[in-house]
């Protein structure tokens, strides 16, 4: 299973009527890489993934998976395999079946899809459940179903769309292992869309932040963590969110000053700003701290777990050197 | 108290409630079966009252022996009418509802306007003849099949359409990315889920078509042709009737009707609701 290939997008463009969805975007992602597209709703990421899939046609531009141009290919001969937000599962056929659909589709010997379809039930503990129909299954397994779906195929590049999205919080940390696992194991380049950053920060080599249709920023997430190119994808990368003030309020001759919640600390030693304690979430190993500043407004502040400011309280903050951003 | 009260008017409404369903649904059946088994004489006098002598077998052998085992020829023919037409009513009606609700295009209005005519404007007898002589149909068992079709098919894609939109378009995607072809989407995705929906077509339009009286007498005369329903004129003239043959025919007639029902009750109530409730 180590077929792997690169996805290369050059000046691709979608547009449904007069609105344009995907502004000239142009990508390569590298064979093997964990490439996440994140961004609000509507920026374009999972429109971005269908048109990958072959599931839209472009209206401009190339896609080339593994060198070869697929633009006007069928999704079935893109050598790709998609997971669903909804799983999309047959509801008609058994585990057995579901998985084993692709494959009986380009009809291959029964035999051969038996073996692969165990094979993959096996990687992914499904083999208890293959005769079961995908409505007496839970939401991770059913989850894992689609994933086998996607596996037999023996894709070079897996599609996934907010595959976790159904998912319990526990369930979602849960699959987040598995599948850096299974990235780790089939070595297979993956496409991850998702508007959760704690997926895009946990599992993926490389982060596509797109926004209203262009892509923002691409990189790995430390980098886009450390060296966020724009206010946009500073606010979006990292939680609690940066503090994002302008320029002129915040005192700095920038368009755009930022400052991180975990690099702010709390001072009474000549602080830069002093506000009032509005609200405090404790969550244990860290507090979150709510401050209304008078010139700024709301400051949020990440500080340890035992802090715990009386609500009504000033209290002074200063931020830590080198932290600062300053956008254009 | 209040409780005991409850329950005695609770049981009395009940039995009230099957006092009238057996007026309206057993009696009428009793009163067929019990002519049914009359004699001649005794039948004639249409009386809801116990049959004096029991023919029941020897009546229904004269039934199906008349004019030459013309009832068993009935049946056949409306077998197949009936099997050929709802085959083709949930093929087409699926195949249509599916195109309508799936792809739009600029076209869809136009359909959908000509199967909402098909619903509402009542079909015209002679110039439907007319053209079935244009077509050399006229008389003919496909004809008729394809007559029952027409009549049906703006119903069964009305049906099929609403059901299809409650399908999940993620399925469709799925099933082209594992590779299959838009029919092969359509027969191993799409119909086998429409099965709620495609029983009680079946049971609805196959009881319509068996007993459909009107149109056979219309559009497919002659004696080779003959329906169940039509056979009913064999014992009913201007000057006699044999009513005890009537009603035995009759009592024949629903039989397979009955079957159908009996037999698909419960998935006809399961397609009545599919949909309504996300499983």
């Amino acid at each position: 299973m180590a077929s792997t290939s690169s996805v290369i997008l050059k000046d691709i463009c979608k547009s449904y009527g007069a609105v344009e969805v995907i502004k000239r975007v142009t990508l390569s992602i590298d064979p093997g890489e964990f490439c996440v597209f994140v961004g609000p709703s509507g920026c374009g990421k999972s429109t971005l993934l269908r048109l990958i899939s072959g599931l839209e046609e472009t209206t401009s531009g190339v896609i080339e998976i593994g060198g070869k141009d697929v633009t006007d290919a069928e999704p079935s001969a893109r050598g790709i395999a998609m997971v669903f937000q909804s799983y999309a599962l047959y509801p008609h056929l058994s585990v057995r079946d579901n998985i084993g659909f692709g494959l009986s589709l380009a009809k291959l010997p029964k035999a051969q899809i038996k073996a692969k379809v165990e094979a993959a039930a096996d990687a992914l503990q499904l083999t208890a459940l293959l005769d079961r129909k995908p409505k007496a299954l839970s939401g991770g397994q059913r989850q894992r179903v689609a994933i086998g779906r996607a596996i037999v195929r023996d894709p070079k590049v897996f599609l996934f769309d907010e595959p976790l999205s159904n998912l319990d919080a526990a369930l979602r940390a849960q699959m987040r292992i598995e599948l850096s696992d299974l990235h780790r194991k089939l070595g297979a380049t993956m496409i991850y869309v998702t508007h959760d950053q704690v997926e895009a920060m946990t599992m993926a080599d490389k982060i596509v932040v797109l926004n209203g249709g262009r892509i923002e920023q691409v990189g790995s997430p430390m980098e886009l963590y450390n060296a966020p190119v724009s206010p946009f994808v500073a606010g979006f990368i990292g939680s609690p969110k940066m503090n994002l003030y302008s320029g002129l309020a915040a005192g700095e001759a920038c368009g755009t000053y930022g400052i991180r919640p975990e690099h702010l600390r709390l001072t009474d030693d000549t602080p830069r700003w002093t506000g009032r304690v509005r609200h405090v979430e404790r969550l244990g190993a860290d507090t979150v701290i709510y401050l209304d500043v008078p010139q700024l407004g709301e400051m949020v502040v990440r500080a340890d777990g035992d802090t715990n400011p009386p609500i009504g309280a000033m209290q002074g903050v200063s931020p830590q050197q080198g932290r600062e951003f300053r956008f254009a | 108290m209040s409780l005991r009260r409850t329950a005695a008017t609770r049981r009395n409404t009940g039995l009230l409630a099957l006092a009238v369903a057996t007026v309206v649904f057993i009696l009428p059946f009793l009163f067929i079966f019990l002519t049914a088994v009359k004699t001649k004489q005794e039948a004639a006098l249409l009386l809801f009252t116990w049959p004096e002598q029991w023919q029941l077998w020897q009546n229904l052998v004269d039934v199906v022996k008349t004019r030459n085992y013309m009832l068993l020829l009935a049946y056949f023919n409306s077998t197949v009418i009936t099997a050929g037409a709802v085959a083709l009513l949930v093929i087409f009606g699926a195949m249509v509802g599916y195109v309508l609700q799936r792809r739009p295009s600029g076209w869809n209005r136009l359909i959908y306007a000509c199967v909402l005519i098909g619903l509402m404007v009542p079909p015209a007898v002679v110039p439907t003849i007319w053209v079935l002589q244009g077509l050399n149909l006229f008389k003919t068992i496909h004809g008729m099949i394809l007559i029952q079709v027409a009549y049906g098919l703006a119903f069964s894609v009305l049906l099929y359409r609403g059901f299809i939109s409650t399908i999940p378009r993620d399925l469709d995607e799925a099933a082209v990315i594992d590779g299959a072809k838009p029919w092969q989407v359509f027969f191993k995705v799409i119909l086998p889920l429409l099965k709620p929906v495609t029983v009680t077509l079946v049971v609805v339009q196959s009881i319509a078509i068996f007993n459909d009286f009107t149109n056979p007498l219309y559009y497919l005369p002659g004696k080779d042709n003959v329906t169940v329903q039509l056979t009913l004129f064999n014992f009913q003239s201007q000057f006699q009737s044999q009513f005890n043959l009537l009603f035995m025919n009759i009592l024949l007639v629903t039989i397979p009707p009955l079957l159908v029902f009996v037999f698909f009750n419960r998935q006809i109530v399961a397609g009545m609701t599919a949909g309504a409730v996300k499983g």
